[in-house]
């Protein structure tokens, strides 16, 4: 995959596209689109977000419109700015191949098919579809034969198992890329209530380097998207340095669109 | 859709925890729309905008570091806007009931429609409103139950206010400005999602004013 520059927009925080009408696309390498599943799903009950000092907590529940929606619609999705990255889940192994099947006549309008194995707020499915090894891996599998000329990601976290240990089954499977890493598991207590949700913001980013400088021990030559608490350039030099291919900015995206374009710029000037 | 920067013009205090904030720039938007504004925190805050004396201006009630950063030490500030929808009301003679958080609104729809405006504030309201305002749930719950005879009606405050107006004004024409978090305010991350007899709608792109048939 080659992306100029080689900063991707997060599935999840971006949506389908809405923040292109904020920020200039020449920034943006690819764009990840919010993760679609088999069928629609209506998304967990509000209130869904909370944000305090340095982190933020999400339970949105892969609120989607399920992938018939999409393929109906498909030139809605396939964004015109920028290359488009198509993000799948499911609540199960059936449905991870059954939804690949259906995308396949599709899938060369994306760059690339990212398949999130790690939503950490869905009951089914997303991050728990890891608890049987064995079928992931056969997931993997079949996937690969569906799409064989997809440029294939999956999108993992650090739960499940060791990111690295999972990381090289990706690999060793034929898919191109990884992306490290997802939201992970949180908890934060309000007004003497127990919230759950996804911990994402600037306190994930020493989660992710570690994740991807383990990873990057192991496989140098997989294609490696980071994701986490990226909101400044020095953040951009550190996954740089860890051996990082492209930036994923997402939850930086609440607070300031517009770090789109300084980070852009600055990854255009950047030697690698 | 665009991103903007605002500059702080006046703050105005209301009660004790709410504020008029108003700001230099000239800019075009509808009644009902709204402004996300960037404050230290990680997410910007979404605020329903007005005027107030000429001014574009909206209504701050300090939660937080966010809200509190805004009144009292930010002077500039970017923002993206204007978002949602526009609110067209009903023919006929209408009432906005807002608490102090949205009487920045309430003021614009009065200069528009000569609507008129009840402010119902729980503390003590520090100046001169131009308009009739109650203080006090006890208060305020007498007074709605005389609102009977408007052709429409605009509440816009707490979920409290809002339930009661509903339980008690029994028109068709009663419309509600919704509030839930908000983390983009442009329809992407699906934070501020409502359950609706007409399915899932967001705040943010399907509001934030809604009949309350849907509701």
């Amino acid at each position: 995959m080659n992306l100029n520059p080689p900063l991707v927009i997060a599935s999840g925080p971006g949506g389908s596209g809405e923040y292109l009408r904020l920020i200039n696309p020449k920034y943006v390498g690819a764009y990840t689109l919010k993760t679609i599943t088999l069928n629609p799903k209506p998304g967990n009950k509000t209130k869904r977000m909370e944000n305090l000092e340095n982190y933020i907590i999400n339970s949105i529940g892969l609120e989607n419109p399920g992938i018939e929606y999409v393929i109906s619609n498909i030139d809605k999705f396939v964004l015109k700015e920028t290359k488009t990255i198509l993000s799948l889940g499911g609540d199960s192994k059936d449905e991870y191949i059954k939804i690949a099947e259906k995308i396949a006549p599709h899938a060369k309008k994306f760059e690339a098919i990212e398949f999130n194995f790690s939503c950490p707020n869905v009951k089914k499915g997303g991050l728990s579809i890891l608890s049987d090894l064995n079928e992931w891996q056969e997931i993997l599998e079949n996937v690969r034969k569906i799409l064989p000329d997809s440029f294939l990601m999956a999108k993992l976290s650090i739960e499940g198992n060791f990111v690295e240990i999972l990381s090289r089954k990706v690999k060793e499977f034929g898919w191109n890329g990884l992306t490290l890493i997802n939201c992970v598991r949180g908890l934060l207590i309000k007004d003497g209530k127990i919230v759950t949700g996804g911990l994402s913001g600037p306190i994930l980013k020493p989660i992710a380097l570690r994740a991807i400088y383990e990873v990057r021990k192991v496989l140098k030559d997989i294609y490696i998207i980071a994701s986490g608490g990226i909101y400044t350039k020095k953040d951009v030099d550190d996954f740089l340095l860890v051996g990082t291919n492209a930036i994923s900015i997402g939850s930086a995206l609440f607070k300031d669109p517009q770090v789109v374009e300084e980070l852009g710029k600055y990854l255009k000037g950047v030697k690698r | 859709m665009e991103n903007t920067y605002l500059t702080k013009k006046d703050v105005i205090q209301i009660n004790e925890d709410t504020f008029i904030v108003t700001f230099n720039e000239k800019f075009k938007f509808d009644e009902g729309q709204f402004i996300m504004i960037q404050t230290p925190s990680l997410t910007r805050k979404p605020f329903i905008l007005g005027t107030w004396k000429g001014n574009i201006a909206v209504s701050v009630q300090i939660k937080g570091k966010g809200t509190n950063y805004i009144v009292f030490q930010g002077e500039k500030f970017k923002a993206h806007f204007p978002l949602g929808n526009k609110f067209i009301p009903p023919a006929g003679k209408g009432i906005v009931i807002s608490s102090p958080t949205c009487i920045t609104l309430a003021n614009l729809l009065h200069e528009k429609y000569s609507c008129d405006v009840l402010i119902g504030s729980k503390s003590k309201i520090n100046f001169e409103l131009p308009f009739e305002s109650v203080i006090g749930n006890e208060d305020f719950s007498k007074k709605i139950k005389t609102l009977k005879t408007y052709d429409w009606y605009l509440v816009s405050g707490s979920k409290q206010m809002e339930e009661f107006v509903l339980s008690n004004i029994e028109s068709k024409n009663v419309f509600v400005s919704l509030e839930e978090y908000m983390g983009c305010g442009i329809g992407a991350c699906k934070s501020c999602a409502v359950f609706t007899k007409e399915g899932v709608k967001h705040v943010c792109t399907d509001g934030p004013i809604f009949r309350r048939d849907i509701l």
